[in-house]
């Protein structure tokens, strides 16, 4: 069973939508999805709330540092993918988190400040990987991103490239489709239409298929 | 629209189980690492001890045990706390002690 971990200590930064585009695009691609909500903002529980979970997705909240190793455990079955959303703090949740992933996600904002801050989650994950003494693959997602590249944003994907870090490719775009999740629920597909829907549910599947191809070499 | 084929499908073959350890000395390994970039606990403690009451303002039944009953129906009939009838009660003496 992969776990995705997805981590950044920088609030704000689309962890939540991340986590539902890819639960959501994984799943219409045939897998079976349990997201956790570790979030105490409760961002996935409010998405889950607003309309009934697409077909292969089941979602658990409320989940503390001392139950979080536990969880991802219980839903350690072959074939189901288990995505963790976790706060955007620094805590040991994370750390915790960490420790059973296979894939760590760390999605910022084309900033400096999402950046810097988000960084934190890499050094997190090399610093784990030494001390568990196995590989944990991550990569960066960057979010809200818009078709014309900001020099910032073209800085700091040159200056992680440079630093050996995986970002996935497409970015997730600034989308109405994709906050909208949060606000009817459900998926791209069940969604009522927001700007131009075929060019969100192209850009969901292309992110969630190149986050599902490093899965695949992550478990190899 | 969720009849739509799936841009891409997923292998479920291919989703293969990896043993990650997850034994105390692991995961404090784990825990520990996190300290040392700043990763630290952030649970919200409970204090210690009995939780506390809600603040209903309600008078205990043994302050005033000869005219608890009768403060109570008071309080149900006029919507107030028996805390707030206490407090006018309270004004009205110290008004007449002035007089």
């Amino acid at each position: 069973m992969p776990v995705i971990t997805i981590a950044s200590p920088k609030g704000g930064a689309g962890k939540s939508t991340t986590a539902v585009i890819l639960a959501t695009e994984l799943a219409h691609a045939g897998a079976q999805v349990v997201l956790l909500d570790c979030d105490p903002n409760r961002s996935i529980s409010l998405w889950a709330s607003r309309a009934p979970l697409p077909p292969r997705i089941a979602f658990h909240a409320d989940i503390s540092e001392s139950e979080i190793v536990r969880a991802i455990k219980r839903h350690d079955d072959d074939g189901q993918i288990v995505i963790v959303d976790l706060e955007g703090v620094a805590s040991r949740l994370v750390s915790r988190a960490i420790s059973q992933a296979d894939l760590v996600l760390t999605p910022m904002r084309a900033t400096t400040l999402d950046a810097t801050i988000g960084v934190r989650a890499l050094q997190l994950v090399a610093e784990e990987e030494e001390a568990l003494g196995r590989s944990i693959r991550h990569a960066v997602a960057f979010t809200m991103t818009r078709a014309i590249k900001s020099k910032q944003h073209t800085a700091i994907e040159a200056s992680l490239t440079e630093q050996g870090v995986d970002i996935i490719q497409p970015p997730l775009m600034e989308r109405a489709a994709f906050s909208a999740l949060f606000e009817f629920g459900g998926d791209l597909r069940t969604i009522p239409a927001q700007g131009r829907m075929d060019g969100a549910a192209e850009n969901a599947a292309a992110f969630a298929q190149q986050v599902y191809m490093r899965l695949t070499e992550a478990t190899q | 629209m969720t009849d739509q084929p799936a841009p891409f499908s997923i292998q479920l073959g291919a989703l293969k189980k990896r043993d990650k350890e997850d034994s105390p000395r692991a995961v404090e390994k784990a825990v520990i690492a996190g300290e040392k970039h700043g990763f630290i606990d952030r649970e919200p403690k409970r204090r210690g001890g009995r939780l506390p009451s809600p603040r209903t303002g309600q008078v205990h039944a043994k302050v005033l045990p000869h005219v608890a009953q009768e403060i109570l129906e008071e309080s149900r009939r006029t919507g107030k706390t028996q805390g707030v009838l206490l407090e006018e009660a309270w004004a009205l003496y110290c008004a007449q002690k002035t007089r």
